[in-house]
């Protein structure tokens, strides 16, 4: 197990790396001078010499990434547009996006596993096909959408919900769930229905297989069989995708976090993509592939964990 | 005769109300309750377009920060609702000596900063000499001309020029007017931004990166008694959709720059109010005469039809009709004009008197111009467009189709708009559509765009003659010397055609029917320091 988890650890640490390198010269390559879209408005020579001098873009691009990376390994990523500290912007927006792509996952995993199992075990019955259309409705629709379309409906014609913002857990926990319990829906909809289709798949496998039929012979329940035994399987498969639709997941957090207003990670990516800051860009990114990275890995391992075969070979 | 008495009663009642409305929309305000009707505290949640830059009025750039500056940064000059230049931390207009390059202000005393210090000639010369020296100061190129600040007393400020410069009292009326707590910024000194103290009705209280802004109402303002919030938080909503659905459902009072597809639901929703601006600003063509190089590096001839030729520019112009343009590409929405300086400013009548603009295509004096250029047609001309929304593609097929019709091939080349400024910077197109938020002073929307020395002159455009009025306009203070030569400078680029103005942009901005006292002028700031709620 050691073994796997460094030779794993270190091909993360090399895409890493190799991630920085990329994030630097990605943002390098964007067309248009830098200079230009800080400066705003005011082209005025002297003001482009002293953004490029403020921001370090008259040095050469060896230099810049090595100050850069070097500073960013010390936990600064610079300053941003606002000059306030990018790190620190990061680390405040992280745990907003970690909790809605929680409350999603939650949302999928309850409503796409549930309706997953139903529809397996009540193979080619109503509720089979109710379950299966709605996933493919769920697959179909797009989140801002039916972001845009919850707004309306609980936001201004009925006011139950905010029509969006973010209130911290922990300064007003009611307030924190009234104004996430609607973005984590409209989120973890695709989600479930992604889950719901391969959990049905899954199980419809597991309960045509071998060990099922052993154990039905053996006269356990019905319970036991599709709990214990089929249940217990098909998550392997849907453990892993999860693990898939993260790079979905995050997609999905930055458009329901721009329709909702809330001051995500997901949202300070556009943002800083749409305001051209740069060292927002570049930290963002790092952040954002480190993150991918670690999640892998952590695939990985919970994949090596209920599936002992895997680390062996 | 009583029929036409009443008739003409009925249409002098008409006129009176229409007038009426007229003044309420050129005051561009929301609501006119009597103090008795306002309501004492409460917090006004803004939707802000985009996000503030740095709070830091010296390194400050984005257009929409200066709506937050507004209600904590007060400065040495304001503008009121016709955009006239009236004093604000000053006590008057500044007195300028006989040849032109000292200008003395005087301050209004009694005056605090929002840490309880007070604002003296020292502040605003330490101010100054910040927007002067401060690295990537932006406001340095804006007031270059200052050679140096004193004081003369404790609340008088003498500024030194080296040259006399005309447009000075309107940068001071912007971010390079603004004062800022000496004592902040010893505390701050780089860092500024990240709690900034100025003099304002209401002060900083916190910021959260690409969500909001807090500012609490000041206990040090010298006019405390006109502020009735308790707060105004300045939210970041880039989305225009969520915005106006956030309005709708009420969780902010006030949205900035409505979208034209969102205008005609917030018209029918009855909660809801709509406040109109004309901008001072323009949108319009900038057209490649002598940008080969790079703007400031050098002009000359580009090799191009649109360079080559007046004739071919000037039916280029003939070929667009302004008014369908407005009605096509944004629902009527904008105000179609022909020139750098919007109607709503009172230099616009003097300064545009007896030139001709035509809102309509002139297709048949369009073909003639291309005849007598010699030119063989079609004649190519490329067009970028710094954006790839859906409204620059319509602006761009429309331009094309209008084009079409009197010989022109316009090749459409949508980029965003860093790419497009980069390009035009480096004088890679023919033709390029892009827009200017506006200044008070018509330096603001012409200098910098059309004479040989301006740091936005895409155009390469170098014309001795409009150098030396332009720059006469700068050292003239009269107001007649200045219409006269701006007149003529408006003469010289109308026959030369560097630059093709389509329309002053009107932004709508949407206020619930709960808050009164939101004001938007011509500078599309929304100003909600001395707003309350309604009783």
């Amino acid at each position: 197990m050691g073994g796997f988890l460094l030779r794993k650890a270190g091909a993360a640490l090399v895409v890493v790396f190799l991630s920085s390198v990329l994030v630097f010269a990605g943002v390098r390559a964007l067309p248009g001078d830098p200079a230009i879209a800080l400066a705003g408005e005011n082209h005025d020579p002297a003001v482009l010499a002293a953004v490029r001098q403020e921001y370090g873009l008259d040095q050469p691009l060896p230099v810049q990434y090595v100050k850069w990376i070097w500073r960013a390994l010390h936990g600064n990523l610079g300053l941003d547009n606002r000059q306030l500290p990018v790190a620190h912007t990061i680390v405040t927006r992280i745990p907003i996006s970690l909790e809605l792509a929680l409350l999603s996952v939650l949302v999928g995993m309850v409503i796409g596993i549930t309706a997953g199992v139903i529809a397996a075990v009540r193979r080619g019955k109503p509720s089979d096909h109710a379950a299966t259309t709605l996933a493919l409705v769920g697959l179909s629709v797009p989140h801002f959408w039916l972001g845009l379309l919850a707004i309306i409906l609980f936001a201004v014609d009925l006011h139950w919900l905010p029509s969006g913002g973010y209130v911290s857990f922990g300064s007003h926990p009611i307030g924190n769930l009234e104004h996430m319990v609607m973005p984590a829906l409209v989120l973890g909809t695709g989600l479930s229905a992604v889950l719901m289709r391969q959990m049905r798949s899954s199980m419809l496998t597991s309960l045509g297989a071998d060990y099922v039929r052993t154990a039905r012979a053996k006269g356990l329940s019905e319970w036991s069989v599709v709990g214990k035994h089929a249940f217990r399987n098909s998550l392997i498969t849907v453990t892993t995708v999860v693990g898939l639709q993260l790079g979905q997941l995050i997609s999905g957090v930055v458009i329901t976090e721009v329709i909702f207003v809330i001051p995500g990670f997901g949202r300070l990516t556009i943002d800083s993509i749409t305001a051209r800051d740069y060292t927002l860009i570049q930290g963002v990114v790092l952040v954002t592939a480190t993150g991918y990275v670690l999640v892998n890995l952590l695939v990985d391992v919970v994949y090596s964990l209920l599936n002992p075969r895997i680390r062996v070979s | 005769m009583t029929g036409s008495l009443r008739r003409g009663t009925t249409i002098a009642l008409a006129l009176a109300v229409l007038c009426a409305l007229a003044v309420a929309a050129a005051a561009g305000a929301r609501g006119t309750a009597s103090a008795s009707q306002l309501r004492e505290g409460g917090t006004l949640t803004i939707g802000l377009a985009e996000e503030p830059d740095a709070l830091d009025p010296t390194l400050a750039r984005t257009f929409v920060g200066r709506m937050v500056f507004l209600s904590m940064c007060e400065k040495l000059y304001d503008l009121d609702s016709h955009l006239n230049i009236v004093p604000q931390l000053a006590a008057a207009l500044p007195t300028v000596s006989k040849d032109k390059l000292t200008y003395t202000i005087k301050l209004r005393t009694g005056v605090k900063f929002n840490d309880g210090t007070a604002l003296n000639a020292a502040a605003v010369q330490e101010s100054i000499q910040r927007h002067l020296t401060l690295k990537g100061s932006v406001r340095a190129s804006e007031i270059s001309p200052i050679k140096s600040v004193t004081t003369s007393g404790a609340n008088t400020v003498v500024l030194h020029l080296s040259a006399p410069y005309s447009p000075l009292v309107s940068q001071l009326a912007d971010r390079a007017g603004m004062v800022m707590s000496p004592k902040a910024l010893a505390a701050e000194g780089a860092n500024f931004a990240q709690n900034p103290v100025c003099v304002g009705p209401f002060m900083f209280k916190d910021r959260v990166a690409g969500d909001h802004i807090t500012l609490v109402k000041s206990p040090y303002y010298y006019d405390k008694s006109k502020v009735h919030l308790a707060s105004i938080v300045y939210k970041i909503m880039t989305d225009p959709s969520s915005r106006t659905q956030a309005l709708r459902a009420g969780d902010i009072q006030v949205e900035d720059r409505i979208q034209a597809t969102d205008v005609p639901t917030l018209q029918k929703d009855s909660k809801v109010s709509l406040i109109k601006s004309v901008t001072i600003g323009y949108q319009g063509l900038t057209l490649n005469v002598g940008n080969k190089n790079g703007v400031l590096k050098g002009y000359g001839p580009t090799g191009t039809a649109i360079s080559k030729s007046k004739q071919i520019r000037q039916a280029f112009e003939d070929a667009l009709d302004r008014t369908t343009i407005n009605k096509v590409v944004f629902g009527g929405l904008n105000q179609p004009d022909c020139f750098p300086i919007a109607q709503s400013s009172s230099w616009y009548a003097a300064t545009t008197k007896g030139i001709p603009c035509n809102l309509h295509a002139d297709v048949a004096a369009a073909k003639k111009l291309i005849q007598a250029s010699g030119l063989p047609t079609p004649v190519t001309v490329h067009l970028l467009l710094g954006g790839t929304d859906p409204v620059n593609a319509r602006l761009g097929q429309v331009i094309q189709a209008m084009e079409k019709q009197v010989g022109i091939n316009v090749v459409i080349s949508a980029t965003d708009f860093t790419t497009s400024l980069n390009d035009a910077t480096n004088g890679q197109f023919d033709t390029y559509a892009v827009g200017w938020s506006g200044r008070v002073d018509p330096d603001g929307n012409i200098y910098g765009f059309s004479a040989t020395p301006g740091t936005l002159n895409y155009s390469g455009y170098s014309n001795s003659r409009l150098d030396y009025i332009l720059n006469g306009a700068r050292k003239s203070l009269t107001t007649k010397a200045r219409d006269t030569l701006y007149h003529a400078a408006m003469q010289v680029i109308a026959d030369d055609v560097p630059l093709i103005y389509l329309y002053h942009p009107v932004d709508y901005f949407g206020v619930s029917k709960s808050v009164t006292g939101v004001q938007a002028y011509g500078d599309g700031l929304i100003r909600a320091a001395f707003a309350a709620y309604s009783k």
